[in-house]
């Protein structure tokens, strides 16, 4: 009979503990594998989040992070300047800037105005109505796609009428109200569940902050050409106008895991830690316990010629069942799992909607797959060296005594 | 003392909501500007980063070029209240009287920008007002947004993460209890026969489950005992080293007499439930049965 064999008849013999032993696994195993996709989830799902745009150069104006904007001085010849560079395939102007609209009779409500020169569908996901780009949208004087969200509060859908007044912060704004005609509705990409967001062409925005055809852009994206690549065209954008900021959608990521991802990769580092102390703990206890209660079956078998060699892959073989099974299981729990806990934590204020924590990568299966190797490897030590300096003719005597 | 190095350097940080640079080496020639420089509390990651101490005179101004720049004395050096929202930021700081903020920063072709101010702080008569003064303030003055200085649970990414720390202990004590539940299996396996024999003499199933459910409980609490002691003895050095490695003074672990009665009103139960359910199968049988007869 192989080592095999044995360790499956121990298992067989032992069901519940062996069941137990496997469920407990499981559900440690699943916290392992949601903690190793959480280790770089966020990362993931923002570098994705930075592409769908479709843009992988952003060039700001402050002397700090992409998301704290000053408006870029010279911005429209800037980005004549960039379109002329051979790297750029690409380049869109943004400008945010709080406003308040109202509908006929209804109460102001302040919102977050974007005004952009790049209003094709990679922009954002129209769920209703038709783009800026359309040609109804486009004879409009000021047309606006909004956010699902102000869509649901204001309980308006395409064609509905709306005035928009900006408010620059900082000063005392008169400027007049604009009417406007929403004509779809969108999913923004950075957009948070609860943001209110309305897009408009930098045409129009310029006019609703009371500077025509002036004013400057708060984020220039650009989208190079694959020869290009983006290192090599934020590198010509930087030669351009030393005084910017010009970051390729890694330098982005890499800044974003510097400051904003410390917390959830400790987190899942000490979590991870100690979910592979824990099963170690598990299967190393029980199989110490196992083996101690069958010291005189494991003496009975080395006194009819199976050699410590057989005995051990025995114990490894057990471990390994009861590891591999746990650890099997624990793909598509953990895979449930992270569903609820990616949920709670999108609860998190002003996140964008399609952020997510926790996201699949075929090196969390594998890091998954390695650590339970070793635990299993781990906790089978002790019981193996147990049952090697076991003394075959006392272990005997003792058990027929007993 | 009055700080000059041949080689200017140059630090850009944030005072209140104004990026400013900290020009350590230009202050002896701003200084005659003025009889006496004006006080300023740095940080203590400022003071450190730029080799400052308290009487040194440094120079700040609106921009690294060294626009409107003016020279100021380090009265003190502060710790910044620890912020969990920023931990992970270098928190080179600067404290200034806003008046000369507003001197430091304000754009002298533009006089409104003398009256700007990015926050105000309110404190309200009746703290219960908040809802209804924030709602009216936003109605009278469009723009400004208005908000309360105290979360609500909503609003809270503390919350939430407490909420997600609850649902990951909730995992760990199915997992623990499956731990548990092997374990009593094992012990109840290990004692049939001493079982048998207790039922022979007259011991009741009732008497013997309330013995293995006392056993559950022992194990369960002292398990969670041993564990927030393991917690409370680690909680130091967690700080220690997450204090260090970003540092600041936040507290990152705390194990409160709350948390540590949570752990163990948890524990116990669950130790009873595993203490019965792994004697429950081999009790309820004949007393023969358990012989194997």
């Amino acid at each position: 009979m192989t080592s095999l064999a044995l360790a499956w008849r121990t298992a067989q013999r032992y069901r519940a503990r062996t069941v137990l032993a496997i469920i407990g696994v499981a559900v440690i195993g699943a916290l392992l594998f949601d903690m190793l996709m959480l280790s770089r989830g966020l990362l993931l799902s923002f570098a994705d989040l930075l592409s769908s745009a479709g843009f992988d150069v952003r060039v700001v104006g402050s002397l700090s992070v992409p998301s704290l904007r000053l408006p870029i001085t010279g911005s429209t010849s800037l980005a004549d300047d960039i379109r002329r560079l051979p790297e750029v395939e690409r380049v869109a102007l943004i400008r945010l800037e709080s406003a308040t609209v109202r509908i006929a009779g209804g109460p102001l409500r302040n919102i977050t105005l974007v005004g952009t020169t790049d209003v094709g569908e990679d922009a954002w996901t129209l769920v209703k109505g038709v783009n800026l780009k359309s040609a109804g949208a486009q004879a409009d004087r000021c047309a606006l796609v909004i956010a699902q969200p102000l869509a649901s509060a204001l309980a308006i859908g395409p064609d509905a009428r709306l005035t928009l007044n900006a408010r620059p912060p900082g000063v005392v704004s008169v400027l007049p109200p604009m009417d406007c005609r929403v004509v779809g509705i969108a999913e923004f990409a950075f957009a948070s569940t609860d943001d209110e967001t309305a897009a408009t062409t930098m045409d129009a925005f310029q006019e609703a902050i009371g500077q025509p055809g002036a004013a400057d852009a708060d984020l220039v994206l650009v989208a190079s050409r694959q020869e290009a690549g983006p290192t090599a065209t934020a590198q010509a954008i930087a030669k351009l106008r030393p005084d910017l900021r010009v970051f390729s959608n890694e330098d982005v990521v890499a800044q974003f895991n510097r400051n904003g991802f410390a917390y959830f990769q400790q987190i899942s580092f000490v979590l991870s830690s100690l979910t592979m102390v824990f099963a170690f703990l598990l299967v190393a206890t029980l199989l110490t316990v196992s083996v101690n209660q069958r010291l005189g079956e494991i003496a009975a078998l080395r006194a009819l010629g199976i050699g410590r060699g057989r005995i051990a892959a025995m114990l490894l073989w057990e471990s390994a069942l009861l590891v591999g099974t746990g650890g099997l299981l624990a793909l598509p729990l953990g895979a449930a799992l992270s569903v609820g806990l990616d949920r709670i934590l999108r609860q998190m204020p002003g996140l964008p909607e399609r952020l997510h924590f926790f996201v699949f990568e075929p090196r969390a299966l594998v890091i998954h797959i390695v650590l339970l190797v070793i635990t299993a490897l781990a906790a089978a030590a002790y019981p193996i060296w147990l049952t090697a300096r076991l003394p075959i003719a006392a272990t005997l005597r003792r058990e027929v005594v007993g | 003392m009055q700080r000059a190095c041949h080689n200017p350097s140059v630090i850009a940080f944030r005072t209140g909501l104004a990026a400013v640079a900290l020009l350590v080496a230009t202050a002896a020639a701003v200084l005659g500007a003025r009889d006496r420089p004006l006080s300023i509390l740095v940080s203590r990651q400022l003071a450190t980063r730029a080799h400052l101490a308290v009487g040194d005179v440094v120079t700040l101004a609106a921009d690294a070029k060294g626009a409107r720049a003016a020279a100021f004395r380090i009265a003190g050096v502060y710790e910044p209240t620890p912020d969990p929202m920023v931990f992970t930021a270098a928190r080179l700081e600067a404290r200034l009287h806003l008046p000369d903020l507003i001197d430091l920063v304000a754009d002298p072709s533009d006089p409104s920008s003398r009256e700007a101010a990015g926050i105000i702080n309110l404190k309200l008569v009746g703290p219960q007002d908040g809802p209804r003064f924030a709602s009216d303030l936003m109605a009278r003055a469009p723009g400004v947004a208005v908000r309360p200085t105290a979360r609500s649970s909503t609003s809270d990414p503390f919350a939430v993460l407490e909420r997600f720390h609850v649902a990951i202990s909730a995992v760990t004590m199915v997992s623990g209890t499956a731990f548990l539940l092997a374990l009593m299996v094992i012990r109840a396996e290990e004692r049939r026969e001493t079982v048998g024999i207790l039922r022979l003499v007259g011991i009741s199933r009732r008497s013997l489950l309330t013995t293995v459910a006392c056993e559950g409980l022992l194990v369960a609490a002292l398990g969670a005992v041993f564990g927030v002691l393991l917690a409370y003895a680690s909680e130091g050095l967690v700080n220690h080293i997450f204090q260090a490695r970003y540092d600041t003074t936040l507290v990152f672990v705390r194990v409160t007499p709350s948390i540590a009665l949570r752990t163990i009103a948890v524990a116990a139960p669950l130790g009873i439930l595993a203490g019965i359910g792994a004697s429950w199968t081999m009790l309820r049988r004949e007393v023969l049965s358990i012989f194997r007869r």
